[in-house]
């Protein structure tokens, strides 16, 4: 017999963590058996690029879960960083009422009133900017926005793999060689010059 | 009807004509593609991949033997050295009697990300002073580095003092555990090696985002209200606009610099330690022996005068001469007070050494 539990209950039981694991575990099974079952058939008639596609949907299925995991931790910073915003402009607000409680109505009040503006919101958010706790925030914000783009870029490849179109490692990879010939003909070319200079007696 | 509001006639009339000025602007005001930011001719001396070495034509005879060649920073563009016929750094240098050269950094691209502090110091730098000493007929030259170019122009020096006649640094990056502004407090709490290998090259969208937290209301806010204020002062827009444009040209910055860059220098602190090591080479700022100016800027809100005066206990030279102006880290290159102050000292300081 099922209990019947308050929807409150419920939620109290179900860590967050233990879900999204037991997701990840449930995605990973059924991507293997759909992996299994269909791969010796696919074998038979899927050639080229599709079966090679086929052969990496557990890649993206893996990197899709785990993009979100990052997604939520991207949020919780991303939240975070707003919070920090609007608690300094808050406050800021907050601090200005007090010096100018009335509303100016003339062009000086107006002038002085947006200079303790400036000044009040300019020192609030320049000594957030500065301080500890915005700075591992933000740091973290931009590590799981990294995070994420890791995860994109690893789909991408998967999918620039299965169509023969180099990936992003494979033009590192030209990259790397290039700055590498690059530096040798200079320094080559250094060494000619010297040589060159020796050689016309200078 | 006591608690009617009363607003000052004067105030509508100048909501009014603020009005007028936002609607007229379009019309009066050239749009930011249509400035032109080359000032003074100059011809490309040398080029390397997206290097350029910029050698400023000068009607006026030289006066001093030795070429001076000016590093520019890793940020924007060098057209803030040469922002205004008035305010015009490299003009007045020339008009001053030197023979100014500048490296141009160009605008990396994909194909650049693995250049790093061996490849712009010891590559292009070391490739530019052997040529323009070549080209003038002498052993060693001047270096100027401004911002992130006097980091460069410091490390230059450490690992080539042969060739370095005098060293000029202006507001250089060189204590990043003493930096108290908002891009040292951001640059300690970055994971920089991920980020590298994720993104690459650092893109302009990151560096503005940097540049827009810095003074975010004056910059972001008042800037503007004064602009529209005053479009009908054909001076003040112009000047404006040339700044404005020189703001949002930002280069991306080679991955493998701005890793190194933030990791030595700012997180681990290795430069004004003498632990940096350049292309296998330590750098040691006591090899420093050369004359050396260093100016700062005391409301420098980039580079902090805490983290470039270092520099000045940390060299190995007897000749060597701090000045600290009151002004900000723009103030201190492109403005009238630079004009009048700063390179009226470096000038002097200079001539009794570049003969």
């Amino acid at each position: 017999m099922i209990s019947m539990e308050s929807g409150a209950e419920f939620k109290n039981k179900i860590d967050p963590k233990e879900a999204a694991d037991y997701f990840k575990h449930l995605s990973l099974f059924w991507t293997d058996m759909a992996y299994l079952i269909s791969s010796k058939p696919s074998a038979l008639i899927l050639a080229g690029p599709m079966r090679k596609f086929s052969l990496q949907t557990k890649k993206l299925a893996t990197e899709m879960i785990e993009a979100n995991e990052d997604l939520i931790e991207f949020n919780t910073k991303l939240s975070e960083y707003y919070k920090q915003l609007s608690d300094t402009w808050t406050e800021s607000q907050k601090r200005f009422n007090v010096k100018i409680p009335e509303i100016p109505n003339d062009v000086e009040h107006i002038e002085s009133s947006k200079r303790v503006w400036i000044d009040i919101f300019e020192n609030a958010f320049t000594q957030l900017f500065d301080s500890e706790k915005f700075g591992e925030n933000f740091g973290k914000l931009i590590s799981s926005e990294v995070e994420l783009s890791k995860h994109w870029n690893n789909m991408l490849a998967v999918l620039l793999e299965s169509v023969n179109v180099p990936t992003k490692d494979d033009l590192n990879e030209v990259y790397k060689e290039l700055h590498s010939l690059r530096k040798r003909v200079s320094k080559l070319e250094k060494n000619e010059r010297k040589s060159g200079v020796i050689h016309n007696g200078k | 009807m006591e608690n009617e509001l009363k607003i000052d006639p004067i105030l509508i009339e100048e909501f009014l004509k603020f009005n007028k000025n936002l609607i007229e602007a379009p019309k009066m005001v050239p749009a930011i593609d249509e400035i032109n930011l080359e000032m003074t001719p100059y011809d490309v001396a040398y080029s390397e991949d997206k290097v350029r070495l910029l050698h400023f034509n000068s009607s006026i005879q030289k006066q001093h033997k030795t070429p001076l060649v000016i590093v520019y920073a890793l940020v924007n563009r060098y057209h803030i050295l040469d922002i205004h016929p008035q305010k015009s750094w490299i003009k007045n240098l020339l008009n001053q009697g030197f023979d100014v050269y500048l490296i141009d950094w160009g605008s990396p691209t994909n194909i650049d990300k693995y250049q790093g502090f061996d490849d712009y110091v010891n590559g292009y730098i070391d490739n530019c002073i052997d040529f323009v000493c070549d080209e003038a007929d002498v052993e060693k030259v001047t270096l100027q580095g401004y911002c992130t170019g006097g980091t460069l122009a410091t490390v230059y020096s450490a690992l080539h003092p042969d060739k370095v006649k005098n060293l000029v640094v202006t507001a250089p990056v060189i204590d990043g555990k003493k930096d108290t502004t908002v891009v040292g407090n951001l640059a300690k709490h970055m994971d920089v090696d991920e980020m590298v290998k994720a993104i690459g090259n650092m893109p302009p969208e990151f560096m503005y985002y940097i540049f827009s937290i810095l003074k975010p209301f004056e910059q972001g806010v008042e800037k503007y209200i004064h602009f529209f204020k005053n479009i009908h002062d054909k001076n003040y827009v112009d000047n404006f606009l040339r700044v404005e444009k020189w703001l949002h040209d930002t280069p991306s910055i080679p991955g493998e610099l701005f890793r190194q860059w933030i990791k030595d220098v700012y997180q681990e602190n290795l430069l004004i330690q003498d632990k940096m090591y350049v292309g296998n080479q330590l750098v040691s700022l006591k090899n420093i022996t050369m004359p050396i100016f260093i100016q700062v800027a005391v409301g420098d809100h980039l580079v902090s005068p805490e983290c470039s005066m270092p520099l000045y206990y940390a060299v190995g030279t007897e000749d060597k001469t701090m000045r600290i102006y009151p002004t900000g880290h723009v103030g201190m290159i492109a403005s009238s007070f630079s004009q009048k102050k700063v390179l009226t000292e470096l000038g002097q300081w200079l001539s009794e050494r570049s003969k």
